[in-house]
C-alpha cells in the first residue's frame, strides 16, 4: 500500500489552494506559486485516478497486511 | 421384571413394593406404551439452567405436564419460548423417578405464533441492543468520502463478494479491498462472523467495512440476527455498511450498522465515490484555479494603474507648489532689484571706469562722473568751489 498522502488529503490540499487563490489576499508572486502547485497537484491526482487498479486481498490474520 | 403390572403381588401388605420398584415399573410401562408424539400446549415457568437444559410446564385449561428439553436439542433453537407462548412439542413421555413425576422429554419445539421463536429471539435481542443504546440513530457514523481501504466480511465464494469487487473496481479503483472470508450461514457462522470483526479491529488504515451476503431464507440469514454479531458490528472501529439478504428482511446487523444497503452492490457503491464524478470535480477545481490566478493578475494590473494615477497626482501637486515658490522668490528678487530702488528716486554715481562712488572724498572738485537714474544715465560734474 502506497505511503504518502491519501486521495482525500490530496484533494483537501488542492481545495485549500483554490480557496486561497480566490481570496486574493496574496501578492502576485505567491499567487503564481500557488497556481503552479495547484496545477501540479491536479495533474498528479488525475494520473492517480486514471492509472489505479483495484486490489483485492484475502486477509486471514492481521499479519497478512504487514508484508 | 415383566412390563405388565402384577396387581395381585402387591394386594397385601406383605407383598408391598418399594417406591423404587414402583417408579421403575411406572417408567417402563410409560415408555413402552406411549410412543414419542406431538403435544400442543402453553409454556409456563420455563427455567434455563447453567447446563443449557430447559425445564418448563406445558399446560392447557385443565391439565399440565412437566417437560425437559436437553441442551443438545434446544441449542438449535434461536431462543427459549416465552411464558404463555402456544407451542407444539415433539416429545418422548417418561417418568422421572427421583421426583415421582410424569414428564415429557422434548426433542423439538415449534411456536404456533406468527414468526415463532425466530421472531421472539429477534425481538429479545433487539430489545437488549436498544437498552444499550446500540440502535440509537445518533450512533451512526458518516461514511468516508474517498475510501482507500475497504474491508469486506462475507463468504469467499458468494455472489455478494463478486458483486462488491466488480462495483468497486468500476467506481473507485483507488481502493484496496481486504476480504475477511467467513461462513455466512449454518453452524459456526456466528462464531466466524464475530472472529472476522475481531480481526477487523486489528487492521490498520481501514476506512470502512462492508458485511453481508446475498438473499436466502429467514433461517439462512439467521447469523445476521445474532445479538453477538450485532454487537461486533457496533464495536467496529470504522463505519460498517450492512447488506444482508433481501430488502424486506431487516436483520439486527442492518439495524446496528452505520448504513443499511439493500444489496451488496449498493453497499459497494455507498462505500466509494464515482471516479467520473471525482474527475469532473477536479476539472472544476482546475477552472477555479485558473480563474483565481487571472483575477489575481487583473487585480495587480488595477493596482498598478491606481498607483500610477496617485503618483502623477502627487507630482503635479509638487510642481504647483514649486511654481508658487518660484513666483514668490521672483517677487522678492524684483523688490531687491536696483532698478526698483532707482525708481523710488535714488540714483547711482559711477566714475568713468564704472566704479560706484559712495563717499564724498571720491568726489574731488571738477570730477566728471555718470549718474544712473531710473530711466537712464546722465553725465555730471562736481562743481568747482
Amino acid at each position: 500500500m502506497a505511503k504518502g498522502p491519501t486521495f482525500a488529503e490530496q484533494l483537501e490540499r488542492l481545495e485549500a489552494i483554490v480557496r486561497r487563490l480566490e481570496s486574493q489576499e496574496l501578492d502576485l508572486d505567491e499567487a503564481l506559486k500557488l497556481f503552479e502547485e495547484g496545477v501540479q497537484r491536479l495533474r498528479a491526482m488525475r494520473e492517480r485516478l486514471s492509472s489505479a487498479e483495484a486490489k483485492v486481498k484475502q486477509v486471514l490474520s492481521a499479519e497478512d497486511l504487514d508484508e | 421384571m415383566g412390563i405388565g403390572l402384577d396387581l395381585f403381588s402387591a394386594a397385601s401388605a406383605e407383598g408391598a413394593w418399594t417406591v423404587g420398584e414402583l417408579t421403575r415399573r411406572a417408567k417402563a410401562v410409560i415408555e413402552a406404551r406411549l410412543e414419542p408424539l406431538w403435544v400442543r400446549g402453553e409454556v409456563s415457568g420455563l427455567k434455563q439452567y447453567q447446563s443449557g437444559h430447559w425445564y418448563f410446564t406445558l399446560r392447557d385449561k385443565s391439565a399440565q405436564v412437566r417437560c425437559v428439553m436437553w441442551a443438545k436439542h434446544n441449542q438449535r433453537l434461536p431462543t427459549a419460548p416465552a411464558d404463555g407462548m402456544q407451542v407444539f412439542v415433539f416429545a418422548r413421555p417418561t417418568f422421572y423417578e427421583q421426583k415421582g413425576e410424569f414428564r415429557l422429554t422434548v426433542v423439538e419445539l415449534l411456536s404456533t405464533e406468527a414468526g415463532g421463536l425466530w421472531q421472539l429471539a429477534f425481538e429479545k435481542a433487539k430489545a437488549a441492543l436498544a437498552r444499550d443504546g446500540l440502535l440509537d440513530p445518533a450512533r451512526k457514523r458518516p461514511l468516508p468520502a474517498y475510501a482507500q481501504r475497504i474491508a469486506v466480511i462475507t463468504s469467499a465464494d458468494g455472489a455478494a463478494l463478486h458483486d462488491i469487487v466488480a462495483v468497486v473496481a468500476r467506481r473507485w479503483p483507488l481502493a484496496q479491498l481486504l476480504v475477511l472470508p467467513t461462513r455466512v450461514q449454518g453452524e459456526g457462522a456466528v462464531a466466524e462472523l464475530c472472529a472476522a470483526f475481531t480481526l477487523l479491529g486489528r487492521l490498520r488504515g481501514l476506512d470502512v467495512a462492508i458485511v453481508g451476503r446475498g438473499g436466502g431464507s429467514k433461517e439462512d440469514l439467521w447469523a445476521f440476527n445474532s445479538e453477538l454479531v450485532a454487537r461486533a458490528v457496533a464495536a467496529a472501529p470504522v463505519p460498517v455498511i450492512s447488506a444482508v439478504g433481501h430488502e424486506t428482511d431487516v436483520t439486527l446487523c442492518d439495524l446496528v450498522a452505520d448504513l443499511r444497503a439493500p444489496t451488496p452492490s449498493a453497499a459497494a457503491a455507498a462505500a466509494t465515490p464515482d471516479r467520473d464524478e471525482v474527475l469532473e470535480h477536479l476539472a472544476h477545481l482546475g477552472t477555479r484555479l485558473a480563474r483565481g490566478l487571472v483575477s489575481r493578475v487583473e487585480l495587480a494590473a488595477q493596482r498598478i494603474e491606481r498607483t500610477r494615477e496617485r503618483l502623477s497626482g502627487v507630482m503635479s501637486l509638487r510642481l504647483e507648489r514649486q511654481r508658487h515658490q518660484l513666483a514668490a522668490a521672483s517677487g522678492r528678487l524684483d523688490a531687491l532689484s536696483p532698478l526698483k530702488i532707482l525708481e523710488r528716486g535714488y540714483s547711482l554715481a559711477r566714475d568713468a571706469r564704472g566704479r560706484v562712488l559712495r563717499r564724498t572724498e571720491q568726489f574731488p572738485a571738477g570730477l566728471a562722473f555718470r549718474l544712473r537714474v531710473s530711466d537712464g544715465e546722465v553725465p555730471a560734474r562736481v562743481a568747482e568751489s
